[in-house]
């Protein structure tokens, strides 16, 4: 594959992050209802007629976000290959951040996959509905770990980048492992239904969320730069050397 | 005996170091609003929970910490003076007041589970156990680091020239002191 082609590989995949962030705020955050999304304390019925309410928005929000939540993979793979860069021959950090994304994409898509199963029989017995609302969030904000190591991998080569213009500043390094760590009081979605750590609490929804989607916000943005200064450097590299960019 | 203000510059550690002691002082800092705001709107239940709790064994972990932070003080004024020796003893010092604190908790947390109070006893208890926990965590966290600068210093891989790491591990050890001198009144002591 000629380098050009390989960039507009690298850019496109750059890309995605921002489609990612944008199309999932849209479907999975507006359009599936998930701002406020349904309190663990709603009764079976109150939650059934959540559901019938808001019957066709519900169903597009997650229908597409199960589409949408792709646009994580081309990003991860960018990010590993620039990790990879990093790291040079064997580089297990960038590895370990395709598993974590590609991972992540899963534990996101199975639960968008709960609440459509929910909300697929509107008329079945409302303990139903509450149970596969309940898998859904107990999928997303247990199972975290994935992401978490995701971030901190990233932030470890980040870190030890030691180019003239590294990938990350460290700033946003530390911020990352931060940010990855913010997620831990989620575990507690799987006890309690009511307060700030049950899965509509400030603590277990709104900060780990919105870190997670500010830390994706960071990288996107340091990464499309990565890839518009290798292009940038490789035009300089032709210019200078109009023989080697024939060859 | 003189004092040189030239000496006493600011801590020389990295701005990544502070940023990640500030976002996980914001984190706690809304943990605490959280908790006020939902103690104010059940103050009854909060009230009479706080009664069941060990203070006398909070007020000993508070000391502990105290300590154990004037330890690392130390270590990293030995350490600018060179002498690798005593800041390793401080720093295992600060890491024994650790250890010290974790056992301490332990027998609390135990005393409180044999008195059938679990996280799910009410929304106190649930703050209790949650904000301890996550202070405990930050006590482990802490921890590792002292152990991994310990073992630096052991080495021989820091000097006076060289002290930003030790002092960006003292900084987030401190604050891992400063939570709990905010959590001991919070929770133990919060009259009304």
């Amino acid at each position: 594959m000629d380098e050009k082609t390989a960039f507009r590989h690298e850019l496109i995949s750059a890309w995605c992050g921002p489609a990612f962030l944008i199309s999932f705020i849209i479907f999975w955050v507006i359009i599936g209802q998930n701002f406020p999304n349904p309190s663990p304390a709603l009764t079976a019925e109150a939650l059934q007629a959540r559901y019938a309410e808001n019957l066709g928005s519900i169903r597009l929000g997650f229908i597409m976000s199960m589409i949408i939540v792709v646009f994580y993979l081309p990003w991860t793979a960018l990010l590993s290959t620039q990790m990879a860069r990093v790291e040079g021959r064997f580089p297990v950090m960038a590895y370990l951040q395709l598993l974590g994304g590609g991972l992540t994409v899963m534990v996101v898509s199975f639960s968008a996959f709960f609440w459509v199963a929910a909300a697929f029989r509107p008329d079945q017995d409302p303990a139903t509905t509450q149970m596969l609302t309940d898998l859904g969030w107990l999928c997303i904000d247990l199972q975290y770990a994935c992401t978490t190591l995701q971030m901190i991998a990233a932030a470890l080569v980040g870190l030890a980048d030691k180019r003239e213009v590294p990938l990350f500043p460290r700033w946003a390094c530390y911020v990352t492992i931060w940010c990855g760590l913010s997620f831990l009081p989620a575990s507690l979605t799987g006890v309690v239904k009511t307060g700030p750590f049950a899965w509509d609490g400030m603590l277990s929804y709104y900060i780990p969320y919105a870190c997670w989607l500010g830390w994706y916000t960071i990288a996107s943005t340091y990464m499309i730069k990565e890839v518009h200064r290798r292009i940038k450097a490789s035009e300089d590299t032709a210019l200078a050397n109009p023989s080697l960019s024939r060859a | 005996m003189s004092i040189s203000l030239e000496k006493e510059h600011a801590p020389s550690v990295e701005e990544g170091i502070l940023i990640f002691i500030f976002a996980d002082m914001c984190m706690f800092a809304l943990f605490f609003i959280s908790y006020l705001m939902e103690r104010n709107a059940d103050l009854a239940v909060y009230i009479s929970s706080q009664a069941k709790l060990n203070q006398s064994m909070g007020a000993v972990n508070t000391l502990i910490l105290l300590l154990s932070s004037w330890f690392v003080v130390l270590a990293v004024k030995a350490l600018k003076r060179n002498a690798e020796r005593a800041c390793a003893l401080f720093l295992a010092s600060a890491f024994s007041c650790g250890v010290v604190f974790i056992i301490n908790k332990a027998i609390e947390y135990h005393a409180k589970i044999q008195d059938g109070i679990t996280i799910l006893s009410n929304d106190f208890f649930m703050f209790y156990y949650i904000i301890t926990g996550i202070h405990l965590l930050h006590v482990l966290g802490g921890m590792i680091v002292l152990l991994v600068l310990f073992i630096n210093t052991r080495r021989g891989k820091y000097s006076a020239n060289n002290v930003a790491a030790v002092e960006g591990g003292g900084i987030y050890w401190h604050m891992v002191d400063l939570l709990w001198v905010f959590i001991f009144p919070l929770i133990y002591f919060l009259g009304a």
